[in-house]
């Protein structure tokens, strides 16, 4: 015994004199990020993690983030929050006691970033959910920031793109009762197009539960109450489904979705039957110009694939937190005091530049930015066809 | 006492055997101690080994994350935890055998309340060096209470029942709405009932109504499913988990799929603390009583526990109903430490997770709940550093589990609180 306890202090003892100073000269900024690796939607925690990813290569590159004269590195934290709420409340815990960050980009799904902000604001730590279109994400938590824009603007920008485009006056929705996005957008673009063209000019209110894989009897009815166009704001995988199954009971008309459409998986599934169709979304990968067309080339080029809405309001965010970072001015040290410097920097952020748009913060946190609505070309490519802001 | 074969046979007793006649509360004091230590020095002691910061759950999490700290960390938990619990263990031992002789030859309860104090006591102290640790701290020991409630029902009652995320999201839902619609001003309740100074001390009201909602639940369950066996009450239950799901996401009272947020802050660490407590030592009186022992007849063999007069039906229902009050309970806590809830988080994943606890722990067993709950909820934070590696070595471990233990890693054994406390001297 005495002796295996010798072995061990000895070991102990040589371990810890080969283990290099770790400690850096200067305190790096941590930004933390909390992203879904795995669990539900793994493709959004990727394009989240790479687009934080090639910011840090970007500062790395220019030797470290410029605050006032000075140079830190910079650190990202990154946290898998599993797709589930008690773990991103885990993860956020975690990020602000442990690993002492700035502040926090992500996390992406409103189940996700509404508990998730209420651990930041507790905190007093800044967050920017870039992805949560839900309002309780930022609503009451000063610190709580988003990088898109709510379902509420969404709904009536699609209405109208729609009224003004094929003059239609009879709607159907289908959508996914059980998943808070695409019900919330439902309703509001139910309220909005029936404002538009009166009562009863939503022909066809049809509902499914989360990894429903036959919609025809939803889809017959839609196509028996006379409906012109079919609004569905469902995830990739559900719109393939519901598109080409459409088509096979004899739809012609349009079929019109929201950003949650706007992944490259889309038309990867849904093939050629989505050719032709709009949806709303936060930016355009075809035929983008500038800041933009630069981001999706190099994203493209490091990893193989052009960047969805997720990577490119992640970058947006993240850029965000920088400029806030700069913009106040001076880091003490005390993480306590730059928490609350990087939030009154970032509420009064005017005008970002963002790849996926101008933005301004509301009282709210939430950002006043412009639509884009994308036609998905004959080459399946996601074309920009026209912005509308508020 | 043997002592032969080793060398140091001169002294009085071995090393195994000198570690043997330390009562527990020796090793709660030593345990105390160390806590205390870290307090103190963990600090420094950090900083001098060139950890970051004081390695928050035993030195895991850092070792993972930059292998190049793993000689540090070892040494971090053997200077603030090992060497410390042990010494002081070891060296109080004549002391702490007296102690709890006396405390035990005095009444058995008081030693044991006295025993869960030190043991919070050195908990708390633990848990308060960060609010990470908090947190993990308070879902470990929620998940500890689903645990034992689940192996009470696929445990010593012998069924398969798939509807613990059910009976979780109904006590979660009545306990918020409760405190939501009497102590705060929500959105969806209007203006509070009471004064919000109220809240904690009915809180435990809110709780325990979430209980009954699970209960009752449970009795709609088991009129139907209790006349049919095996695989058909898994049936029935998987179906009633799915049915609460959506009967909460089609409800726009209590928020639909958009979730229920802003429950007050009443569960804490003490809060959770005396729950679980009194889950354990319920559960654990629950399965030793006579009703107890008829459920194990019953699982084993239900002709011939009904030919030796056991109401079977009477007693698969209370068993049943009784781990889905827990449920309720462990579910009202844990929207109340998340302080949100959504209908999608009682799914299948959950079940999954409720499920790979008990089995991992170990049927029939409180200390298999105990251990499944506490080793999964550790495992999952420490490895978090591994990102998607995690969900191979978790379950590949499960699987180890399942071919060598197959009833788990503590199964079938008994809970016996007097024997944890007696003295060992």
């Amino acid at each position: 015994m005495a002796k295996c306890m010798k072995i061990l202090v000895l070991c102990l003892a040589i371990g810890l004199a080969v283990s290099p100073g770790v400690q850096a000269a200067e305190k790096a900024i941590k930004i933390g990020i909390n992203a879904p690796i795995t669990g539900d939607i793994p493709k959004v925690g990727e394009g989240t993690k790479f687009a934080a990813q090639m910011w840090l290569e970007d500062i790395k590159a220019a030797g470290g983030l410029d605050v006032g004269g000075k140079k830190y590195p910079v650190e990202l934290v990154i946290e898998d929050n599993e797709a589930k709420a008690e773990s991103a409340v885990k993860a956020m815990t975690k990020m602000i006691t442990e690993d002492e960050v700035i502040a926090i980009v992500g996390p992406q799904a409103s189940k996700q970033a509404i508990p998730g902000g209420e651990v930041a604001n507790n905190y007093k730590t800044p967050m920017i959910s870039p992805w949560s279109t839900n309002p309780d994400t930022t609503k009451n938590r000063p610190f709580v920031f988003r990088g898109c824009f709510l379902d509420p603007f969404q709904g009536p920008v699609l209405a109208n793109f729609i009224k003004e485009e094929f003059k239609f006056t009879k709607a159907a929705v289908l959508y996914d009762v059980a998943s808070d996005y695409p019900k919330g957008l439902a309703e509001y673009f139910r309220q909005a197009w029936e404002k538009l063209n009166g009562p009863g000019s939503v022909t066809a209110f049809e509902s499914f539960t989360t990894k429903d894989a036959d919609f025809s009897s939803q889809l017959t009815k839609i196509i028996q109450s006379g409906a012109e166009v079919l609004f569905t704001p469902q995830y990739y995988n559900e719109v393939a489904l519901i598109v080409q199954q459409a088509h096979e009971l004899g739809w012609k008309n349009p079929i019109v979705g929201s950003d949650s459409w706007g992944s490259a998986e889309t038309v990867k599934l849904c093939g050629k039957d989505c050719y032709g169709l709009f949806f709303s979304t936060h930016y355009a990968a075809a035929g983008a110009t500038g800041a933009t067309k630069e981001f999706i080339d190099r994203y493209n080029k490091k990893y193989g694939y052009v960047p969805d809405d997720v990577a490119a309001l992640t970058w947006d965010s993240i850029r965000i937190v920088q400029r806030a970072i700069q913009n106040c001015g001076k880091l003490t040290g005390d993480i306590k005091a730059d928490r609350q410097c990087v939030r009154d920097a970032m509420a009064k952020i005017k005008e970002f530049e963002g790849i996926t748009g101008k933005m301004t913060f509301t009282e709210e946190g939430d950002p006043i930015k412009c639509a884009v609505i994308v036609k998905i070309s004959d080459k399946g490519e996601y074309e920009f066809y026209k912005s509308v802001c508020p | 006492m043997k002592n032969t074969d080793l060398p140091e046979a001169g002294k009085q007793d071995t090393f195994r055997t000198s570690l043997a006649r330390i009562p527990l509360l020796g090793w709660l004091i030593g345990a105390l101690v160390a806590v205390l230590l870290e307090h103190l020095t963990g600090l420094r002691l950090a900083e001098a080994l060139l950890l970051p910061k004081v390695p928050v759950l035993f030195g895991l999490v850092t070792m993972l994350k930059t292998p190049l700290l793993i000689p540090s960390s070892v040494f971090y938990v053997l200077l603030i935890y090992i060497l410390p619990t042990f010494i002081v263990a070891r060296l109080t031992r004549p002391l702490t055998n007296r102690l709890s002789a006396g405390l035990f030859n005095l009444s058995p309860a008081v030693s044991a309340v006295i025993h869960l104090g030190v043991f919070y006591a050195a908990l708390h102290l633990w848990s308060e060096i960060s609010d990470y640790r908090v947190l993990t701290v308070k879902l470990t020991l929620i998940a500890i209470m689903l645990t034992l409630s689940l192996n009470l029902i696929n445990g010593y009652m012998g069924e398969f029942s798939c509807s613990h995320p059910g009976f979780m999201a109904l006590g979660a839902y009545t306990a918020s709405v409760f405190t939501l619609s009497l102590f705060t001003d929500s959105r969806m309740f209007g203006t509070a009932v009471f004064q919000a100074g109220y809240g904690p001390f009915l809180f435990p009201a809110a709780l325990i109504l979430g209980g009954f909602t699970a209960a009752a639940g449970a009795l709609i369950i088991a009129i139907p499913s209790f006349r049919t066996r095996g695989d058909y009450l898994a049936i029935i239950s998987l179906a009633f988990m799915f049915i609460v799901k959506s009967m909460i996401e089609n409800m726009e009272v209590i928020g639909g799929p958009r979730g229920l947020g802003g429950q007050p802050d009443y569960a804490n660490l003490p809060a959770v603390f005396v729950w679980t407590v009194l889950c354990v030592w319920m559960i654990n009186n629950f399965v030793q009583s006579v009703l107890g022992k008829a459920l194990n007849a019953v699982r084993d063999d239900e002709t011939a526990a009904d030919a030796m007069t056991v109401n079977t039906r009477q007693t698969k229902m209370t068993a049943f109903m009784f781990g889905a009050f827990w449920a309720g309970i462990a579910g009202g806590l844990f929207a109340h430490v998340l302080r949100y809830v959504n209908p999608a988080t009682f799914g299948i994943q959950n079940l999954a997770e409720v499920l790979a606890m008990v089995y991992f722990g170990g049927l029939n067993s409180v200390y298999g709940s105990i251990v499944g709950a506490v080793s999964m909820n550790l495992l999952g934070e420490a490895l978090r550093p591994l990102e998607i590696y995690k969900w191979i070595i978790i379950p590949l471990l499960l699987i180890l589990v399942m071919i060598f233990r197959p009833a788990g890693l503590i199964a079938f054994k008994e809970f016996n609180v007097r024997n944890l406390i007696r003295p060992r001297g």
